[in-house]
């Protein structure tokens, strides 16, 4: 595991660090407020560097995923 | 905002009488100090009218950086979008009209209100709102967080009105905007940079007694006596019966102390800056090398000292915002001007801001003992009036057609009253 910053805002605080435990590296993120962590590899973030603006927007609606009437929170 | 009824003809007179009885060319009403009626008229025909100035585009420097700043009571956030565009918000949650934003500053591209979860984009736009069902789905409502109908900036000092219609921000700043030119040509990068953070100094008293004196120089010898003697500053003698230096009605409610006159006798390089050249000798051979022999102008010149209309005043190294909250109550936002690429000055600006301005400041602690003494003197009933008379008969017109006094002339404060008439009976 190399470092452990916080990526912090007032509307948001995520750990993050890179984890070389696996037999690759990992971005390691981890939602501070809810302890839910996921892992990124390279690709799935160079394919978020390569996100439209527009398509994130989408993934900042609250009801996009997260609270929604079907979905645990 | 509140809502209000529309005025009918006979309000509109009256009012016009009102303030035309309150304001006359030599003296003004003590009321117009302490009377929430008139402030109340003031926020609808000014703070929320006029051009106001709200922040610095060098304090929301990157995409996603936001600041709180206000108008008056207004809450507003200042933003940059991923464009680069600066917007004005009003920090209210279209929901339930939560405070949206809690943090002084931050970076973020959306704001996520925290009473119920509805999300803004930084230009205002909803973006979502959770368990969307409860609504139809997503999309159906047309709201987002109220803006600024008109945002300008001018020397990269962002200014906001809440009318949709009006003067320009050029037309509002008028030969004020000069003065901006002047700051910023300090810089050896041509930019301002308001970064050294603020000081909040909450005061008891009407915010038109600050706007008022910020270029009264009658009360530099007897109110900032002490700090004078303790420093041996040359300032007070700058505002003395000897001193070359003006008042100047700029228009528009603006005036400034034009200390150039008194600068140019002596014709020293950084005097202004209370220092000689030696002191700073990267920032004056940087300037040299950029301006050549125009560079002397500049460096004797040296910094404004000017109130902008309504609450802008640039005290040649700090700058102070005027945050009127009722009638009695204001508080001055204060900071030490920044030049870029200029750190020697850059320094010693925020050492001299924190010795005038700071908790322990021998000047604004000065200035506000007399704000706060004078808001209660005004409210005493006799004899009602405040007089602005001192240099009446001895103001000309300078070369550019705008009156002038002497240096402890009352021409600025009678500039911003017959401004402030105008507006107020508009």
């Amino acid at each position: 595991m190399n470092g452990n910053e916080i990526v912090g805002s007032e509307f948001a605080e995520v750990a993050v660090s890179v984890d070389t435990t696996a037999n690759g590296p990992r971005l390691r993120l981890e939602d501070r407020r809810t302890g839910r962590v996921r892992h990124l590899d390279a690709l799935e973030l160079e394919a978020l560097v390569w996100l439209p603006d527009g398509h994130l927007s989408r993934l900042l609606d609250p009801s996009a995923d997260r609270w929604r009437e079907d979905a645990g929170s | 905002m509140t809502a209000t009824l529309p005025e009918t003809a006979h309000q509109q007179t009256d009012k016009a009488d009102k303030y035309a009885r309150l304001i006359q060319p030599t003296r003004v009403h003590g009321s117009l100090y302490t009377d929430p009626e008139v402030f109340a008229e003031e926020l609808e025909r000014i703070w929320y009218r006029t051009w106001v100035y709200v922040g610095h585009e060098s304090e929301v420097r990157r995409p996603g950086d936001y600041v709180r700043k206000n108008i008056g009571p207004q809450d507003v956030v200042m933003t940059r979008d991923r464009d680069g565009e600066v917007h004005l918000l009003l920090n209210r949650c279209a929901h339930r009209g939560n405070l949206v934003c809690d943090a002084p500053s931050g970076n973020s591209n959306s704001f996520r209100c925290p009473y119920h979860g509805w999300t803004y984009r930084n230009n205002g736009d909803l973006l979502g709102y959770p368990y969307n069902k409860g609504y139809g789905g997503k999309g159906k409502l047309a709201l987002g967080l109220g803006r600024l109908p008109r945002v300008a900036s001018y020397q990269g000092f962002v200014f906001g009105s809440f009318a949709s219609d009006g003067p320009t921000l050029t037309e509002h700043l008028g030969a004020a905007a000069g003065e901006l030119d002047r700051l910023a040509r300090l810089s050896p990068e041509g930019e301002v940079e308001l970064t050294a953070g603020w000081l909040k100094h909450r005061t008891r008293a009407n915010w038109k007694l600050l706007a008022e004196n910020e270029t009264d120089g009658y009360h530099p010898q007897f109110v900032h006596g002490s700090i004078f003697s303790v420093t041996g500053s040359p300032i007070g003698a700058l505002y003395s019966d000897n001193s070359t230096a003006v008042t100047r009605d700029l228009g528009g409610g603006h005036s400034e102390n034009d200390l150039r006159p008194e600068f140019r006798r002596f014709g020293e390089p950084m005097r202004w800056f209370g220092t000689t050249e030696d002191r700073v000798p990267q920032y004056v051979a940087r300037m040299r090398e950029l301006h050549g022999p125009a560079a002397e102008e500049i460096l004797v010149e040296g910094s404004p000292h000017v109130m902008i209309f309504p609450n802008l005043f640039i005290a040649e190294i700090q700058l102070f915002v005027i945050q009127p909250l009722a009638a009695g109550e204001c508080v001055q936002h204060a900071t030490a001007i920044q030049l870029k690429g200029a750190p020697e000055l850059n320094r010693r600006m925020v050492s001299q801001c924190v010795g005038s301005a700071g908790p322990a400041g021998m000047l604004l602690a000065d200035d506000t003992e007399m704000y706060e003494r004078n808001q209660r003197g005004v409210a005493l009933r006799e004899p009602e009036w405040v007089d602005i008379r001192r240099g009446v008969d001895r103001e000309r017109t300078d070369d550019n057609g705008f009156r002038i006094g002497t240096a402890t002339d009352e021409t600025g404060m009678r500039g911003f009253w017959s401004h402030y008439r105008n507006l107020m009976e508009a």
